[in-house]
């Protein structure tokens, strides 16, 4: 009878290490091709920032205390000519469905917090909604832009200076700072 | 007798009158509209050495209404010569042509950029970046950035994008900076009780810790297009000055905890004077209304 027990509760043990094992690794090995996933993107967005660096040399500078004729001559010869050395770009070339499905994964994630009420609003209440999702095309700019939620963006994989996540309803682009074109976009990110 | 001293009152009336009227419609000529028959008091201190500054929200429209404040800031300047003017973002709607930059804002504020004083901005929600490079804004090619006039610190931050390198910077430079008076001015109010957008607890969460723990005195923002002063907070007081070219008529909560003082039945301008350890203000409406004024104290800045 004692030796029944001892043995059932060594089977029941060695079942529970068992499933927290395989928990473990499953998550351990779902937060290296995340890690894999984020770090592809991260050198995606860096291509795309050095090419449209070298195209910013070959357009009419922009001084720091500008005219509106500068500005609006630089806005538009940076957006042609990065258009034109992008001509072949697609919807999903830095959005990988793999960094997609990790980023999904932070939004949803984040959308179930305290926050949530507050963050659809500000993210749905913009009047952006008809613009049209192209890639190397410029976000008008009549439009309004939604602010990116500050907690949500210490989340999500950090992106250097010359380019933005921006949401349009529940798809999320990335967006040139200087130029105003989408150079990406996923659809359906938000829950 | 007395119906001669009645005409006479009557007479000076209207003849005063016509002058004032004359006199803003020739103003108002070349600016795109007739403006009210108003006229401004000054409610602010104006101590020698002060230091005075303009505050307005949410203007880039273009619209009558604009230019009619436009002229009104600068009428109140005559009386009380301010030096700068802080603008809260969105300064642009719906287009940003060169003569969306004149029609939306250099044509409005010409009598005062003819008179020199600079505008601080900083960006709303319907601003291009590159605006930071537009001279008349002063940014020095930068969405977020700091100057200082006296023993006041302004702090210009972009509430479109509080991103990691944002709020690094606003730490590292708040906790080095001694100024007695530390302002902090962008777009999306942290608390509100305007209906349409209302509180943004997200950005809240992040930048009030921040404040709280360097001591920033003032918070100036726009995005809802009504006055309100917030009742102050963790010990900051709370502006939400963002009808300077549009209004949202009717659009404060009328319950709101929130509140200290609101207005929303009209476009308006605030005006401040720092003096030592005491910043004063003024919130005036398009009609030249005084609708709210105080005095917020600083026990941290020498008398």
């Amino acid at each position: 009878m004692k030796h029944t027990i001892k043995t059932a509760l060594r089977l029941t043990i060695s079942i529970y290490v068992g499933v927290i094992w395989a928990l473990v690794a499953s998550a351990n090995a779902q937060s290296v091709s995340e890690k894999q996933a984020v770090k592809m993107f991260e050198s995606e967005v860096q291509e795309y920032v050095k090419l449209r660096n070298r195209v910013r040399e070959n357009v009419p500078k922009l001084p720091k205390e500008a005219t509106p004729e500068q500005i609006h001559t630089f806005m538009m010869a940076f957006q042609d000519a990065t258009r034109a050395a992008r001509s072949g770009a697609k919807p999903g070339e830095i959005f990988k469905p793999a960094v997609s499905e990790a980023i999904r994964a932070t939004l949803k994630n984040h959308f179930r917090g305290d926050d949530r009420v507050e963050l659809r609003k500000t993210i749905f209440e913009a009047e952006n909604k008809s613009i049209p999702l192209k890639v190397n095309y410029p976000y008008p700019t009549s439009k309004e832009y939604t602010e990116m939620p500050p907690k949500l963006l210490l989340e999500l994989p950090q992106l250097p200076k010359e380019v933005r996540y921006r949401f349009v309803g529940r798809n999320m682009l990335l967006m040139d700072r200087e130029n105003n074109l989408i150079v990406d976009y996923m659809v359906n990110a938000l829950p | 007798m007395n119906r001669s001293l009645m005409s006479v009152l009557l007479c000076v009336t209207l003849i005063s009158g016509g002058i004032w009227t004359s006199a803003f419609s020739q103003n108002a000529s070349h600016t795109n509209g007739t403006l009210p028959a108003a006229n401004v008091r000054i409610s602010l201190p104006r101590k020698e050495g002060s230091l005075r500054f303009a505050v307005i929200g949410d203007t880039g429209t273009g619209s009558k209404q604009q230019y009619q404040l436009g002229q009104l800031m600068a009428l109140s300047r005559e009386q009380f010569p301010f030096e700068f003017v802080l603008l809260l973002g969105d300064n642009m709607y719906g287009g940003e042509t060169p003569k969306d930059f004149e029609q939306k804002f250099s044509e409005v504020y010409k009598p005062l950029l003819d008179a020199k004083v600079k505008f601080f901005a900083t960006l709303g929600n319907h601003d291009l970046a590159v605006q930071a490079n537009y001279a008349n804004f002063n940014m020095d090619g930068k969405e977020y950035y700091r100057f200082k006039r006296g023993n006041v610190a302004f702090y210009s931050l972009n509430s479109n994008y509080m991103d990691q390198k944002q709020i690094k910077w606003l730490e590292s430079e708040l906790a080095a900076d001694t100024s007695e008076w530390k302002i902090c001015f962008f777009h999306h109010p942290p608390y509100s009780s305007a209906k349409k957008h209302g509180s943004h607890d997200s950005l809240r969460d992040v930048v009030e810790p921040i404040f709280v723990k360097y001591g920033v005195n003032v918070v100036l923002t726009g995005h809802d297009h009504v006055y309100e002063r917030i009742k102050p907070q963790k010990g900051i007081y709370y502006f939400v000055s963002g009808a300077g070219g549009k209004l949202r008529s009717g659009d404060i909560d009328a319950k709101s905890p929130l509140t200290d003082r609101a207005f929303d039945k009209d476009m308006h301008f605030m005006l401040f004077e720092v003096v030592g350890n005491q910043l004063y203000f003024q919130a005036i409406s398009r009609t030249g209304e005084t609708v709210d004024t105080g005095v917020i104290a600083n026990r941290r800045a020498k008398k």
